[in-house]
């Protein structure tokens, strides 16, 4: 007998992602981001009384870029580890796969909904933080407007094309927390490898550095693969490079991008691959 | 294909779980073999831990069979297209709280690719259907155990599927509840629905399932339709119209003059309950006591 196949959708893909999201808005996870967020730009403002001149614009979005970074990373592990396994600990996820639905759909769902949950927390962050610096730059041009002859200093493009990447980079995060939550059967243990991996993602260019031209063939090979395997997050730094003079290039931006988008790719291939024949 | 394809069809099933790091296996399912023909209500029954809800597990490609042949209409159960014209249950539902009752139907129609000026007609249907309508608008967290899953039958029907299968639908429901669900489910069989059904509450199912299996320890042991298991086959009933007392007399008096005797004027039903308990063997409760089915769950621990 032979069966009308059932297509990959995407309308089912963006139901679950927006379910997911759904969830994250009504357990009250984003009444704690937008604090989170609020919480974190604002105690930028505690360091004016130092009163920095143009240096404390720098000081200002280096802190929120500092604070984007730690409670992203942080907020990314923790939201699909807990997204993912409210599913499958309430059961629900045995309901919605009992559906015409493929896993892919299920993985790249969860997926998008976290992706936009982070979205919406580096959106907050970051908007909050280019408001305070747009608000404090008027303070100070007013107070010294020597030091501001060419206009306003900082470049608020850069700052959002760094912010765009910071959120690419917490995608790939999440992808890499949900193929260890595809595997994995409990919350924490996706938690604590997630934080490991973590680590190893921001470290590895320290191993390449130190050992990657050693004479060990067999070492700089171990080396090098795992460089390849493991995201280099150091990529996604660009915030350094803001208001030195060339700024953020839009060739390495794309490349950065583009780096990111392809490592969600494997790495989401690998989780619906390993979350294929998982047991519900 | 001349003969029409079963609704269920499941050939030499075993399933064994890997239930310690050494690789210990348990044996949930135990080379099962079962057909369900469309349009029967299908009973299947068990001890806590026979392999039920494995067994529908594996129906719906939730899990995967270690050994065997499970097809859906045919199809390959493992199959998403398998999935298309089944509506499931699960036992003790739990569903997303923080959607309303509404929200979550229509969730699931849409996952189910019901769209456009259907997807609100049929959403308010089945929810009205079940008995929700009052509560379709609060949250799903704050619902009973009843309301639970009388939500998860709208969501198993919401696509109007063939086939329903359904995972202890009367477990937690007041009597009154679960008499509704038996006229539901009676309902669905007069649409031509196909059902598979698993319960503890023996008299329901044997008021509502056509036929029934019977699983322990994750093997068949009685598979019939329910008439046929539960009647006696040392007396024959007689099935008649109402006979005036006259004509009783006068029947009593004719088979004596052959021998024989009327014993009883009734139906001649055992209860089904009975048959289940002399045929299961309870561990650690010899003689089968009739307290426990349903509650605590019995560990059993087949050999690999
Ligand atoms: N994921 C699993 N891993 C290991 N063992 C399992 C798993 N799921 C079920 N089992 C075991 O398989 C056996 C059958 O379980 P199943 O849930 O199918 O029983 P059941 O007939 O539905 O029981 P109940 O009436 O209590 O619902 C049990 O011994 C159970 O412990
Ligand atoms: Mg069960």
């Amino acid at each position: 007998m032979s069966v009308a196949s059932v297509p990959f959708s995407f309308s089912r893909l963006s139901l679950i992602a927006g379910n997911t999201f759904l969830e994250a808005v009504r357990q009250k996870l984003f009444n704690f981001l937008l604090l989170l967020a609020i919480g974190l730009v604002a105690s930028a403002q505690f360091f004016r009384e130092f009163n920095f001149g143009s240096s404390e614009l720098k000081f200002i979005s280096d802190f929120g870029f500092g604070a984007l970074i730690f409670f992203g990373s942080a907020l990314t592990i923790a939201t699909t580890a807990q997204l993912f396994f409210s599913e499958i600990e309430n059961r629900t996820a045995l309901t919605l796969l009992a559906k015409p639905l493929w896993r892919a759909e299920f993985v790249f769902g969860k997926f998008l909904g976290v992706f936009a949950v982070i979205g919406v927390f580096c959106a907050l962050t970051i908007g909050l933080m280019m408001a305070l610096l747009w608000h404090r730059e008027g303070q100070l041009m007013g107070a010294r407007p020597e030091d501001f002859a060419n206009g306003r200093l900082i470049a608020y493009g850069d700052l959002l094309v760094v912010g765009v990447l910071q959120w690419l980079k917490f995608g790939v995060l999440a992808a890499i927390v949900l193929l260890i939550a595809s595997f994995s059967n409990t919350n924490l243990f996706t938690v604590v490898t997630g934080f490991f991996v973590l680590v190893i993602c921001h470290l590895q260019y320290l191993a390449r550095d130190a050992w990657g031209n050693v004479d060990n063939a067999v070492l700089g090979l171990v080396v090098r693969a795992l460089g390849f395997i493991f995201p280099n997050f150091q990529l996604f730094n660009l915030a350094d490079q803001i208001g030195q003079g060339s700024g953020v290039s839009s060739v390495v931006a794309l490349q950065v991008a583009g780096y990111a988008v392809a490592y969600i790719g494997v790495i989401g291939g690998l989780a619906v691959y390993s979350f294929r024949n998982r047991e519900i | 294909m001349s003969q029409p394809v079963s609704a269920i069809s499941i050939q030499g099933l075993t399933k064994d779980f890997s239930v310690t790091l050494r690789g210990v296996k348990l044996r949930a399912v135990d080379a099962l073999n079962l057909e369900v023909s469309e349009g029967q209500v299908y009973g299947l029954l068990g001890p806590n831990g026979s392999g039920k809800s494995t067994t529908i597990k594996i129906i719906l490609g939730l899990l995967d069979a270690t050994v065997g042949d499970v097809r859906v209409f045919g199809v390959p159960a493992n199959r998403v297209e398998a999935r298309r014209n089944v509506g499931y249950l699960p036992e003790a539902p739990y569903f997303y709280r923080y959607l309303s009752g509404r929200e979550l139907v229509k969730f699931y129609a849409r996952v189910c690719g019901v769209s456009g000026t259907k997807l609100k007609s049929r959403v308010d249907e089945v929810i009205d259907w079940v008995g929700l309508s009052g509560a379709a608008d609060r949250r799903v967290g704050t619902y009973s155990k009843g309301m639970l899953q009388r939500i998860g039958l709208a969501q198993a029907l919401v696509h109007d599927p063939k086939l329903i299968v359904l995972d202890e639908p009367t477990a937690g429901v007041d009597p009154v509840g679960s008499a509704e669900m038996c006229e539901l489910i009676r309902k669905l069989k007069h649409q031509g629905k196909t059902v598979l059904i698993t319960s503890h509450l023996l008299a329901q199912i044997e008021d509502v399932c056509d036929r029934v299996a019977i699983l322990d320890r994750g093997k068949l042991i009685v598979e019939g339709s329910v008439l046929e298991l539960v009647g006696q086959r040392d007396r024959q009933a007689l099935i008649v119209d109402p006979l005036p007392e006259a004509d009783l007399e006068a029947l009593r008096g004719w088979l004596a003059a052959r021998g024989h005797s009327l014993n009883a004027v009734e139906q001649p039903r055992a209860r089904l309950d009975q048959l289940f308990l002399s045929k299961v063997s309870r561990p650690g409760r010899p003689g089968g006591a009739s307290a426990g089915v349903g509650s605590n769950e019995v560990p059993l621990d087949a050999k690999p």
